[in-house]
């Protein structure tokens, strides 16, 4: 039970600001308090006075001193996001709702297919999974972008390919003459990944569109529905099981999710939207 | 139970008693449009409260969720006595409570809006054409969630404490001294049996809420574009439904919150950022709130979350009739 005001944020000041792409950009945030989070929870990040938005923190949850936050500029909000200066403050409220079961993942091969802004969120999940990985039996990323300039964190990209136990895949659904990976949408890349399914668990994060067909594409490679995980993109606004902008049937996705196993949400009216 | 008994002549006197803690409200009719709401009653206007009313047209949840709020920067606010509150209103806090005073997030406006007011529960005597409480296997008389229930009959009150809150009330102002009885007295059981009887004769064809969530899940596409064609999103069918529950969050300066009535009906209200909008159709937004109604509240809170009050048929600008549309799907 907390005892603050559920709907009051806490202060963290902007220290830095990371450009990803022209669209995407990363703020570094150092909470004035105590705050922590676990991998897949989200928060929801304040601009003083202006409106706030749901996000999954990108950085490593063992990190508590600072967290990173990817922001899409999507409307009015995120729009102004783009544009606080370092050493602004901002608000946060959460950290909310249900995130990736880390202990389910321990002595599993670990399958992460990932689209465009979804990688955001994964990415929390990457460095935690980076920091257990001496238990992990091996991970498979899988990621799809529209074009060579949509794919962020490329830095990143790089120190994930040298880190042991961790293997890359990337497409693009339209190449340029740099790219050098495959071309096609993100589950064409299901093709040639060798994983042992039935000591696997799979986590699909990304546009509706593609976590539909990824999931269908996971369950004809055999994988059980409960064990594919999904996070659910819904309006979320309260976070706190309330204010109903985020239903979807007989859950709140803020607070029941927003990661769920497929087979929890598979008859759920809207899966796909 | 016990029932304590105050003959009606002198009742003023213990609502000008109640007056000088309380805030008071009471149903007062409107005597042109035979209507009758919830006014804050003074020492003048105590004659004018209107005991026979069914529901008054504004539901009970205002007084804990108004149309706007500052969540963060809260107000204190005076204790308040509600009278009148119809058996709809009381079952529809079986969903409030549950959402608004969930272990987890306890919403400290909601609770100190509850903690602060004393609800008299009453007798409906009348009803409306859209009353359809009793479909629901609800009374038409105080079941649960009200701290005293009122029952009036040939000139006297019967006043029964149903929570430790009403019972401190009555003793603080002395009611408990009053001559008491342990049965509700057969004048009363029978005003009452006699509207559950006229209830279930004027909904004699409305399925109960398990069938009408059975024909509502296995209805056509057809009969939800056929009535929400009438629909204009309005909203005043969720603004006026005590178990509706929704909200926006507004930004203001810092930090604060302003918590504001939002309405599934209401276009974009599912839109994500990136665009997608489950609700994006009419006829799907519409379809929605029947769900929200029969299946996916009911999953989420074991209650009712329409509880027959009847408003949405009475407040619907494009004249739909709810129960005309469960009739239809139930054929
Ligand atoms: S759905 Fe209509 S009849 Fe049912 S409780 Fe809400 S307003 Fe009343
Ligand atoms: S009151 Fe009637 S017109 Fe208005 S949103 Fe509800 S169903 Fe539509
Ligand atoms: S975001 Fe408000 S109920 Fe889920």
């Amino acid at each position: 039970m907390q005892t603050n005001n559920i709907y009051k944020p806490i202060k963290a000041q902007l220290v830095k600001v990371i450009e990803e792409s022209p669209e995407i950009k990363t703020l570094v945030l150092v909470p004035e308090e105590e705050f922590s989070f676990k991998t897949g929870e989200f928060i929801e990040l304040t601009i003083d006075g202006v409106g706030e938005a749901p996000f999954t923190p990108s950085s490593s949850p063992l990190d508590t001193k600072q967290l990173e936050v990817t922001v899409m500029k999507a409307g009015y909000v995120t729009d102004k996001m783009h544009n606080m200066q370092i050493g602004e403050y901002m608000g946060i409220r959460g950290p909310y709702g249900r995130g990736y079961p880390l202990e389910e993942f321990y002595d599993k091969e670990v399958l992460i297919l990932g689209g465009g802004c979804g990688f955001a969120p994964l990415r929390s999940l990457l460095y935690n999974l980076k920091a257990v990985s001496d238990r992990i039996r091996k991970v498979t990323f899988c990621y799809g972008s529209k074009t060579p300039a949509d794919c962020i964190y490329k830095p990143y990209i790089t120190e994930l390919r040298e880190t042991p136990k961790f293997e890359v895949r990337r497409s693009v659904d339209k190449a340029d003459d740099t790219w050098t990976e495959r071309v096609g949408v993100v589950t064409v890349l299901l093709d040639d990944v060798k994983i042992d399914v039935p000591n696997s668990i799979a986590v699909v994060c990304g546009p509706p569109i593609m976590m539909k067909f990824g999931t269908f594409k996971l369950i004809e490679m055999g994988y059980p529905e409960n064990k594919i995980y999904l996070s659910m993109e819904k309006n979320m606004s309260c976070g706190l099981g309330k204010c109903g902008h985020c239903a979807m049937g007989s859950f709140f996705v803020c607070k029941d999710g927003p990661v769920f196993t497929y087979e929890e949400i598979k008859n759920e009216p809207n899966l796909w939207i | 139970m016990r029932y304590y008994i105050v003959a009606e002549t002198e009742w003023s006197q213990h609502l000008n008693r109640f007056l000088s803690e309380y805030e008071l409200y009471a149903p007062v009719k409107n005597t042109e449009t035979e209507s009758y709401d919830y006014e804050q009653i003074t020492a003048e206007t105590i004659d004018s409260i209107y005991y026979n009313g069914n529901t008054p047209t504004t539901p009970l949840k205002t007084f804990y969720l108004p149309i706007k709020e500052n969540v963060v920067n809260i107000k204190e606010n005076q204790p308040r006595i509600v009278i009148g509150v119809p058996n709809c209103d009381l079952a529809a806090l079986n969903i409030l409570d549950n959402i608004y005073l969930d272990d987890d997030y306890i919403d400290p406006c909601y609770k100190q809006n509850r903690d602060n007011t004393v609800i008299f529960g009453k007798d409906c005597y009348t009803y409306k054409k859209s009353c359809h409480c009793t479909s629901y296997s609800l009374k038409p008389y105080p079941q649960e969630n009200c701290d005293v229930s009122m029952s009036i009959t040939d000139g006297m009150i019967y006043l029964c404490p149903m929570s430790d809150k009403g019972e401190s009330l009555l003793k603080k102002h002395k009611i408990t001294d009053n001559k008491s009885v342990d049965t509700i007295p057969e004048t009363i059981i029978s005003k009452r049996q006699d509207v559950v009887n006229n209830l279930q004769n004027q909904n004699k064809n409305l399925p109960d809420e398990k069938n009408t969530r059975i024909s509502i899940e296995k209805s056509s596409e057809e009969l939800w574009d056929k009535y929400s064609d009438k629909c204009v999103s309005c909203g005043a069918c969720s603004f006026i439904c005590p178990t509706c529950h929704c909200f926006l969050l507004i930004d203001k300066e810092h930090f604060e919150k302003v918590r504001s009535v939002d309405v599934c009906q209401y276009p974009g209200f599912a839109r994500v950022a990136a665009g997608e909008d489950p609700l994006h159709y009419l006829n799907k937004r519409f379809k929605y709130r029947y769900l929200c109604k029969y299946c996916y509240k009911p999953d989420m809170f074991k209650a009712l979350a329409c509880t027959g009050c009847g408003r949405c048929i009475d407040a619907c600008i494009g004249k739909i009739d709810k129960n005309e549309l469960i009739l239809e799907s139930f054929k």
